[in-house]
């Protein structure tokens, strides 16, 4: 499902991540270890293309994400969620709002969008807050409306960047679990964090950074 | 469908977060479209004044005095066969000497102390609309000094000259104020789009995030430019027809201009338009510029 064969990237000739190979299976959970600045931030925008690495190759179902062009780049992101540590929600938008802009972008009709968002919303446990303001929602809610953005549209990759960052310890429980019952319905989720409870909870394949370097053995055929 | 009303409503949302940035935008775009009409105002009249003008340019073929009936019809049937020459009328030698007497009752005394008439036989060409132009008549006029029996073409060539360079001057400094200040607008149309993108540059990165393409980013932007361009020249139009409307009511009032009052004319309404179109396009430009600015215009 991912790929990433020696990937390097730069930030002002400092090495961000370095010779990194990693290959993560269709239907797995992974969790991204490493204190702040090891790189997991930079390795989850390499697999979206809004960054491009300076070395090495990454694929992601297949496709050669280093080689697409800029007006390619949308369509790979339309099937890649992304949930963010700030959850990033507009707040002039409503909650349903919100979460149906996936499928806006995407040209999707009123009717499958009606739908989509309200199973979005109710798989996140949220369809009762459809008409609210972000604003007006507790972060637990908020992280919560956000992961529904990220699903909507059944993408084939979760990432989630710092997802717990921002939560209490019950409410980190309860995102992890919403990201198990995700991945348990095939979808790829890979999870960037520094947070030892979650490592504690998830039970599943853990990959190291530590300064842009990865503490895991290669299992991609190079 | 969906899609085209999301844009529609993002573009309208984007002119209210800004509305008074939007109507300052809308004010000065339209007093800068108006200098660029004020010259293309005054071109477009004076060109048709010129025209008009043009249409009573006359040049005078003179006849040698001793040019027998024959050669004289002759030469009457080549100016005839010209394709310069749209109408023909011969002044004969008494004619002339008539005409004179007419139009200097004064100085007639003095013709008839000569004891015969010195006034040369002539004919009164109107030169075809297509031949008018200073290099035209020019030509026409050294081709027939050529033709046999002509002993002198004559013409109102410092008009005709002095009317061309005015009005090649005029469209002269309408394009350079048009180009001038069409930048300007761009410019001040670019700045204002450039603060809604400033205010709502987290929406833009999520959508790009969450696999907006390029189109579905820039549309709302772009349709706000061409809304500011298209409101700033028709706003411009209303400026410019009253301040015309005024200007034409001092010219009736004032006799010495009599003769130009009925010439003068508003843009025709095809003309109208184009200039709303142009707006639209130079608005659109202007965001586009704010776009590339602001990093849009790469991924």
């Amino acid at each position: 499902m991912i790929q990433l064969i020696h990937v390097t990237k730069y930030y002002d000739r400092r090495p961000a991540l370095s010779d990194v190979t990693l290959e993560i299976e269709k239907g797995e959970f992974v969790l991204l270890m490493g204190p702040s600045g090891a790189g997991k931030s930079t390795l989850l925008r390499l697999l979206i293309g809004a960054e491009r690495p300076d070395d090495g190759q990454i694929f992601v179902q297949g496709r050669n994400v280093t080689k697409l062009t800029p007006s390619e780049v949308p369509y790979l992101r339309r099937r890649i969620g992304v949930v963010f540590q700030d959850f990033r929600l507009l707040p002039k938008k409503t909650v349903f709002g919100n979460v149906a802009l996936p499928l806006v972008v995407q040209g999707a009709s009123g009717s499958e969008i009606k739908r989509k968002v309200t199973e979005a919303l109710r798989a996140v446990g949220v369809e009762h807050k459809k008409d609210q303001w972000p604003a007006t929602l507790s972060t637990g809610e908020q992280q919560r409306v956000c992961i529904a953005r990220a699903i909507v549209n059944g993408p084939i990759i979760l990432l989630a960047d710092e997802p717990t960052g921002n939560l209490d310890p019950e409410l980190t429980n309860e995102i992890i679990e919403l990201f198990k019952l995700i991945n348990a319905r095939g979808t790829t989720v890979v999870v960037a964090t520094h947070d030892p409870q979650v490592m504690a909870q998830v039970n599943r394949r853990v990959v190291t950074l530590v300064q842009g370097t990865l503490l895991v053995e290669p299992r991609v055929a190079v | 469908m969906r899609r085209l009303f999301y844009l529609l409503r993002e573009a309208y949302g984007n002119v209210r977060v800004n509305r008074a940035i939007t109507v300052v935008a809308i004010v000065t775009t339209a007093f800068t479209f108006a200098c660029v009409g004020v010259f293309l105002l005054l071109y477009l009249n004076l060109r048709s004044l010129a025209a008009s003008l043009q249409n009573d340019i006359k040049a005078g073929v003179y006849v040698q005095d001793d040019l027998s009936a024959g050669a004289l019809a002759e030469l009457e049937q080549r100016l005839k066969g010209d394709s310069a020459v749209a109408a023909l009328t011969y002044v004969s030698k008494e004619q002339a000497l008539r005409d004179f007497q007419l139009q200097f009752p004064s100085d007639s005394q003095l013709l008839q102390g000569l004891g015969l008439n010195p006034l040369p036989a002539s004919f009164v060409v109107t030169l075809a609309p297509q031949f008018r132009s200073p290099d035209s008549v020019n030509r026409w006029a050294e081709r027939v000094k050529g033709m046999d029996g002509v002993s002198q073409v004559e013409y109102s060539r410092d008009w005709i000259d002095m009317l061309a360079a005015i009005v090649r001057y005029i469209e002269l400094a309408a394009i350079g104020v048009g180009l001038i200040l069409s930048t300007a607008s761009v410019t001040i149309i670019a700045n204002t789009i450039r603060l809604t993108l400033y205010a709502r540059r987290d929406e833009l990165a999520i959508l790009r995030l969450i696999g907006a393409t390029r189109a579905f980013l820039h549309v709302p932007y772009l349709l706000e430019g061409a809304l500011l361009g298209a409101l700033g020249s028709a706003l411009s139009l209303g400026i410019l027809w009253i301040a015309f409307e005024w200007f034409s009511r001092q010219i009736h009032m004032t006799h010495k201009l009599q003769v130009v009052h009925p010439l003068l004319r508003f843009f025709p309404v095809q003309v109208c338009a184009i200039l709303v179109l142009v707006g639209v396009g130079l608005g659109c430009a202007g965001s586009y510029v704010s776009l590339i600015r602001f990093g849009e215009g790469r991924e």
